[in-house]
């Protein structure tokens, strides 16, 4: 245990080093939240109500979609893999540390936001914190089982942002959180309903852990965790 | 003295390219090993086979022994520190490296620098320290010295040494033919997936002992030829001049170096 609790501090650490979590779990969703939230907020006096929500939905799913894929793509498409193997360091510790490191990270942001977004903009705070909570945990495990994927799946870094992009930008497209998903088209409602960022943003503003928004995130968690097993079991050969 | 490594009828092939064609070879518990080769002779899958890296085709290994690697092509995270690694690596492994070798390695001295910003030769010294955290009993080093400068070179080479003094057994891959003489005790020439020649460096000289190389020069041009029975190869030689009527005005003889006959015979000449 104590090994793995060093491991986390050390990604901590190797995160706010890197400076590229940083941008996108913290400076690129906090300057969104600065200037959407007053753009939301002038435009459409009601957007006060889900601020928090939506800011923090388009938060974690940046920091996990952008954040999280090339520190996968360096230690598992690269020899640091084969080092990892060699010396009796077994190969999920890379992808365990990279996604705790992110899910603190981007805990925090979401916390920030929290905080940030009724002095700022007047945003009504959620009925129940608990629930808001616990269902921001489950949506940010989920975008981060989502940015796995990319991150075992994808050879190099390139490519990482290009299938990174090709995810996050339909996800907080047709999630809900820029215009209420009931005005898209049906086709473009139905593929938002493919990514976790339109059930987490449904879970996050019913203020109630309603089974039928959890359980397509469950879902999603499922498959991805499925997937990126047989991803790791790949690697490893 | 006991085997640390058995190795029978190893055979390993990528797709149709065969690479190793069945290895028989055991390296003893203690020794200073080396794999030599030139390039795509197959010392990196060997050991990689060896080390349980890379699957084979057939053959049977025996390790006896807890293993450490230090690998030809390695890397770490771009903004890890030195001794941050090698702490990672060894609380994984349960163990702890102390202050002596880590100070032999020079880690302290990198300890600020993130691995990005480490020479080739601080890389291998770190890599070197992250194969000793699992205080191994054989020590895998893969070319090891390939990049460094004379310096790096002779500080690695005392390191090494050390290593064997207390009792670990090295098996290193190499095409380093000075590398080897000065460090080894036994070596395995590999050729065209088969082991060319095994012995001691001593005994691979032996063999220089039959072969000349001969220069003849006239006063038009130089010519080099090569025997195993220098009287009579020169008898003949100084009779077909004579009999060209060709003027020798300079001619000389040599054995041959180490490193030359390593070439040829990892080359199957």
């Amino acid at each position: 245990m104590g090994a793995f609790l060093y491991g986390v501090s050390l990604q901590w650490k190797l995160d706010i080093r890197s400076k590229t979590l940083l941008i996108t779990c913290y400076i690129v969703p906090l300057l969104f939240f600065v200037i959407m939230g007053g753009i939301f907020t002038s435009v459409m006096p009601e957007a006060r109500y889900t601020l928090i929500q939506s800011m923090t939905v388009f938060g974690v799913t940046m920091g996990a979609l952008i954040g999280l894929p090339p520190s996968l793509v360096e230690i598992y498409s690269s020899d640091i893999k084969k080092v990892y193997k060699a010396n009796g360091v077994p190969l999920i510790l890379g992808l365990a540390l990279t996604n705790i490191s992110s899910y603190i990270h981007l805990f925090l942001m979401s916390i920030i936001l929290y905080i940030a977004a009724p002095l700022a903009f007047n945003a009504e705070i959620p009925k129940n914190p608990g629930m808001y909570f616990i269902s921001l945990a489950v949506f940010i495990a989920v975008s981060l089982s989502i940015a796995s994927i990319i991150g075992l799946a994808v050879k190099d870094q390139a490519k990482t942002s290009m299938f990174s992009i090709i995810v996050f930008l339909p996800s907080t497209m047709l999630s809900g959180i820029m215009f209420p998903i009931e005005l898209l088209p049906k086709t473009f409602e139905t593929i938002g309903k493919l990514f976790p960022a339109t059930w987490g943003y449904k879970l996050l503003a019913e203020n109630a852990f309603k089974f039928e928004s959890l359980l397509p995130l469950l879902l999603i968690f499922i498959l991805a965790t499925v997937m990126c097993s047989i991803l790791l079991r790949r690697i490893d050969k | 003295m006991n085997e640390a490594i058995k190795i029978s009828n190893l055979s390993k092939s990528y797709g149709t390219h065969i690479v190793l064609k069945g290895l028989d070879f055991n390296i003893q518990q203690g020794e200073i090993f080396a794999l030599l080769g030139v390039n795509g002779a197959g010392k990196t899958t060997s050991l990689e086979c060896i080390e349980g890296l890379r699957k084979y085709d057939s053959g049977n290994i025996t390790i006896n022994g807890i293993m450490g690697i230090q690998l030809q092509s390695a890397s770490l995270p771009k903004y890890i520190k030195a001794l941050e690694a090698v702490k990672l690596f060894a609380k994984w492994n349960k163990t702890s490296l102390d202050r002596a070798t880590l100070d032999a390695l020079g880690i302290y001295e990198l300890s600020k620098k993130p691995y990005y910003q480490l020479s080739t030769g601080q890389k291998r010294r770190l890599h070197l320290a992250l194969a000793l955290t699992r205080n191994p009993d054989i020590l895998f080093l893969d070319e090891p010295t390939a990049g460094l400068d004379v310096e790096g070179q002779i500080s690695l080479h005392e390191q090494i040494r050390q290593l064997k003094a207390i009792g670990k057994t090295i098996i290193l891959a190499s095409h380093d033919m000075a590398e080897v003489e000065n460090l080894c005790d036994r070596i395995a020439i590999l050729s065209g997936g088969k082991i060319a020649f095994i012995g001691t460096v001593g005994q691979l000289g032996d063999t220089i002992g039959k072969h000349y190389n001969i220069t003849i020069q006239t006063e038009n041009r130089t010519e080099n030829y090569e025997s195993e029975n220098i009287g009579n190869s020169l008898l003949s030689l100084l009779m077909q001049y004579k009999e060209k009527g060709e003027t020798i005005t300079d001619i000389k003889i040599d054995r041959g170096s180490l490193e030359q006959h390593f070439i040829k015979i990892a080359k199957g000449e």
